[in-house]
């Protein structure tokens, strides 16, 4: 069973939530961030090949206009590949763990997976963020020391960072899947 | 004697004998230092020379030193501002979940018709109230906003 709706980021772009529902243990959600945009990549290449250009009116020297293009095609390759973030998706299987994929706009993905033993609780936690205070998704981890300890906080959707409705809506599915896995794991 | 006036009094702001005292001889230092340095700037150094004066720092240092000052009162704004970004935890640091306070809290025995005592509650359980059980009232609050 599948459902998309779209929610906005903490900076007001907008967001699509996909969620699947594969099982009553077992849901995905995939969050898809705004794409590049053709007037930001317009403006960065502009900036730097006119600061190349009065550079090139002080030295003239005109590897400085090669290497401005040259700067220009490596750094949006770079940030492509490093920086740019398409989708971030969470899996969560019941009897399993957690998995989270980030795709990049090369098409490079990275993943992550923690086992459901580690994982205490997933909340939604307020934290400070640069000038703001945002609400974001955090996996706590269990303390091994501890039975009632938190050893590491995991935030999700880091770069996606969808506001309070859409965490929400992913928050209480998780809850459902956990307060179910503890069901099956307290009865033997 | 004196701590016995301390006892009595406590510490708090009012005027005592030392303090009248402590206070003339601030004002009248500062005052000193005041008129000092303004005659060592202005008045040439031949004059002084004339009465015998000789030992003084570079004339340099009437405008260097207050610029110094300035420089550092803008630069500390500045790093004030990346102090405070600095000290902010990070948003997957523990810190923002807990800390020694919270796990060392004792707990306090329930008494009837008593008001609850002040605890931190864990997250889990403010994030159950808020945000599972109390459906309703979100998408109400939520309304209202719009």
């Amino acid at each position: 069973m599948e459902d998309e709706r779209s929610f906005s980021d903490i900076c007001g772009g907008r967001l699509a939530l996909q969620r699947r529902y594969y099982s009553p243990s077992c849901r995905e959600f995939c969050l898809s961030c705004p794409r590049l945009s053709l007037r930001s990549l317009t403006a960065v290449t502009c900036t730097v090949w006119l600061a190349a250009y009065g550079l090139f009116t002080l030295c003239e020297n005109s590897m400085i206009l090669s290497a401005a293009i040259f700067i220009t095609l490596l750094g949006l390759l770079g940030y492509l590949h490093f920086v740019k973030i398409d989708q971030e998706t969470l899996l969560i299987i019941d009897s399993l763990g957690i998995q989270m994929t980030s795709s990049y706009a090369s098409g490079k993905e990275s993943t992550t997976f923690i086992e459901m033993g580690k994982v205490k609780d997933v909340v939604i936690n307020e934290a400070i963020y640069m000038q703001k205070v945002i609400y974001y998704l955090c996996i706590l981890l269990k303390d091994p020391m501890e039975p009632h300890g938190i050893s590491q906080v995991v935030p999700v959707f880091q770069s996606a960072k969808p506001r309070l409705d859409c965490l929400i809506e992913v928050y209480r599915s998780c809850q459902e899947i956990l307060a179910h896995q503890k069901a099956t794991s307290a009865s033997p | 004697m004196d701590r016995n006036r301390r006892e009595i009094v406590g510490y708090s702001p009012s005027p005592l004998p030392e303090r009248v005292i402590y206070g003339f001889v601030l004002f009248l230092s500062s005052q000193f230092t005041l008129i000092l340095s303004l005659v060592w700037a202005f008045i040439p150094e031949s004059w002084l020379n004339s009465l015998g004066l000789t030992y003084w720092p570079q004339k340099y240092r009437a405008v260097a030193l207050p610029v110094y000052l300035l420089i550092t009162i803008v630069i500390g704004y500045v790093l004030l501002f990346g102090l405070n970004l600095m000290s902010t935890s990070p948003l997957n640091s523990i810190y923002t979940i807990t800390d020694n306070y919270a796990k060392n809290q004792q707990q306090k025995k329930y008494q009837e018709d008593a008001s609850s005592t002040l605890r931190d509650i864990p997250t889990s359980e403010v994030n159950q109230m808020f945000f599972f059980a109390a459906k309703e009232l979100y998408v109400k609050t939520k309304l209202y906003e719009d």
